[in-house]
């Protein structure tokens, strides 16, 4: 492959920096600079903001974000079996068929562990006793 | 399509005994008793596998199957044969670590078996995208383990740590991939071969840079210098109980593959990168040794003396295929001393404890001789005494090396395990010759930690003195 077919990508790169860069730069030129209070808030009229946007949020969010990647992941690996379905016939099935129950089984074990309830207070009352605290070494 | 399951019978069997262990485990809870069992089948049924690969496969009947994607051949096998048992061993010696964690335990044993998958399949990778995946199972495996007490906020710096530089050095592993496959146009470790020894490369540059990336993504995870940077805090913040396999494992399971992307795939390239391997040894042995010498944790010198035993092992390496014999008896006796080693600091510093101290083991032999013993004797074995396989080690790659004209490799081997001895020495001296302190008591050994530490040091002493069968043995453990 000649670096020439990638000449219509530089020259759209080239335009589209180019276009940000002149319309940025002139209205700093051109436009009246005379910042007020009330021109930097978020938003010039409605209800005065009490918080910062950027706040801590609860850790739950990360672990249905991260659940949610897993289960994400098997969808592309499905499209990717799907558009070659009738090449692989019953290999096909049968490996997919093997990776979703693998899926299946995150899926039982993850609920079982709690890992989908929302309400913390009654996750933790399933959360299993500590089996054996650790003895400290002979003090 | 080749299917043959004895291929893939190793990665099925601990692939349905962790299933079997994480459903029966959240649906009943039986806890840390039936943990055991799943895993000790899986470990047992996997060893089996390897075996009868080894028997079946070694030598000539090598061949590789579901699309040219594994290997059966002496190579993998052997692997298997020393990665299964040492992930058992780790179960052992981790297992105070296990119980402390409550329901979770069961989680450290499914990550462990998980990782022993993804070492071996690395090792028995015919394919590079096989054996990336392998890395990865086996890499994010490791990094979870790695912070598993929650609680320790070091253990937690040595994840994160361990994760970012593991995923960079993955990501320049991949990228070297996509290099090579630019330049050869396949993907497959035999094509790569096939393609190099048949086709005169006019302009090689690409295939130079995705060889130096292959190189430097795999040295970042066997811990050689000047890639060595998160061994010491990773192995330091993590917990005692985890250390020992996480070493043991990394260095198995790294030079499996390095071997076989670079003897192997790159093996008609031999002059082009056996130079940079031999420059990464010398820097490895002299940078380890000499950092080793001023720690004041057991676990960070061992940290520092496992670059430096990463540095002896390349320099098997730089004798391409005709080393890997030698090099697999190096990674195989070390990888259970340094098993064993962390194992002695998890019980006398605390399994769920990261740092170590040396004042620890000050006077340690009149609070426990009988883990001073132990420590002692592993200590001259990574020193590399005779009369220990640390010597045979030592004595097997340096042969490699001058046959492989490597000279000077071997002058600066030799000097700087002489001046290794001085740190591995010390902490003998700590143990024997200084009074404990007057508030430490006896040292109470767990069982799985005797059971590791008796079989380590009957098999160091034991390959030490007679070595010849496993040497002669290893002649067949050559990849396909």
């Amino acid at each position: 492959m000649s670096l020439s077919a990638y000449l219509p990508i530089a020259i759209m790169a080239l335009l589209a920096s180019g276009f940000a860069a002149i319309s940025l730069g002139l209205s700093r030129l051109i436009a009246p600079h005379n910042p007020t209070p009330e021109k930097l808030d978020p938003y010039e009229c409605g209800i005065v903001p009490l918080q910062e946007p950027v706040q801590r949020f609860p850790v739950k969010f990360y672990l249905v974000a991260m659940l949610f990647v897993i289960f994400d992941v098997e969808i592309v690996f499905l499209f990717a079996w799907a558009v070659r379905f009738t090449q692989l016939g019953w290999y096909g099935i049968g490996a997919v068929g093997i990776f979703t129950l693998l899926l299946i089984e995150t899926l039982v074990y993850v609920w079982k562990r709690g890992a989908l309830d929302w309400n913390v207070a009654r996750r933790s009352r399933r959360r299993p006793a500590v089996v054996e605290p650790l003895t400290e070494k002979a003090a | 399509m080749n299917m043959n399951l004895l291929a893939v019978a190793p990665e099925v069997i601990v692939v349905v005994a962790v299933v079997a262990l994480l459903m029966i485990d959240v649906q009943w809870r039986p806890g840390p008793v039936w943990w055991a069992i799943a895993a000790a089948m899986g470990i047992a049924g996997a060893t089996a596998a390897v075996a009868l690969q080894w028997v079946d496969y070694r030598g000539a009947d090598a061949a590789s199957f579901f699309s040219d994607m594994i290997a059966i051949d002496g190579f993998g096998a052997f692997a298997g044969m020393v990665i299964f048992p040492l992930a058992g061993l780790g179960l052992m010696a981790a297992w105070p670590l296990i119980r402390s964690q409550g329901g979770r335990g069961a989680e450290f044993v499914v990550l462990v078996l998980i990782a022993a998958t993804g070492a071996h399949l690395m090792a028995a990778a015919a394919n590079l995208i096989m054996l990336f995946v392998g890395l990865e199972v086996f890499s994010i495996s490791l990094y979870v383990l790695a912070g598993f007490t929650r609680e320790r906020v070091d253990a937690d710096e040595a994840a994160l740590k361990y994760f970012l530089l593991g995923a960079v050095a993955s990501a320049i592993f991949l990228y070297g991939i996509a290099l090579v496959y630019a330049s050869t146009g396949t993907t497959s470790i035999g094509g790569i071969a096939t393609y190099l020894r048949s086709t005169i490369l006019l302009r090689p540059g690409v295939l130079m840079a995705g060889m130096a990336m292959l190189l430097v993504g795999l040295a970042f995870k066997v811990s050689a210098a000047p890639f060595h940077m998160w061994a010491p805090d990773v192995y330091q913040g993590a917990p005692g109980g985890v250390t020992g396999f996480l070493a043991a494992g990394a260095k198995v399971a790294g030079f499996a593959a390095m071997a076989r992307v670079l003897a192997v795939a790159l093996g008609g390239r031999i002059d082009d990168w056996a130079p940079a391997v031999a420059v990464l040894a010398a820097v490895s042995i002299v940078l380890g040794t000499l950092l080793a010498l001023v720690q004041s944790d057991l676990k960070r010198m061992l940290a520092y003396s496992s670059v430096a035993h990463a540095g002896f092992i390349l320099t098997a390496l730089v004798a391409g295929a005709n080393g890997i014999p030698d090099m697999w008896f190096y990674v195989a006796t070390y990888a259970v001393q340094v098993l064993a080693a962390f194992t002695v600091a998890s019980v006398v510093s605390g399994a769920t404890q990261g740092r170590a101290p040396l004042s620890d083991y000050t006077g340690l032999a009149s609070r426990s001789p009988w883990l001073a013993g132990m420590l002692g004797l592993l200590m001259l074995a990574m020193a590399g005494i005779p009369l220990t396989a640390g010597f045979v080690g030592k004595a097997a790659v340096f042969r490699s090396a001058i046959d492989a004209d490597y000279l000077w490799l071997v002058i600066v081997g030799v000097v700087s395990a002489v001046a290794g001895l001085f740190f591995y020495l010390r902490v003998i001296v700590l143990m024997y010759m200084q009074a404990a302190d007057e508030e430490s008591g006896h040292i109470p050994v767990p069982g799985g930690a005797r059971v590791v530490l008796v079989a380590v040091g009957v098999l160091t002493v034991l390959i030490g003195v007679v070595p010849w069968p496993l040497l002669t043995w290893l002649r067949d453990a050559l990849p396909l």
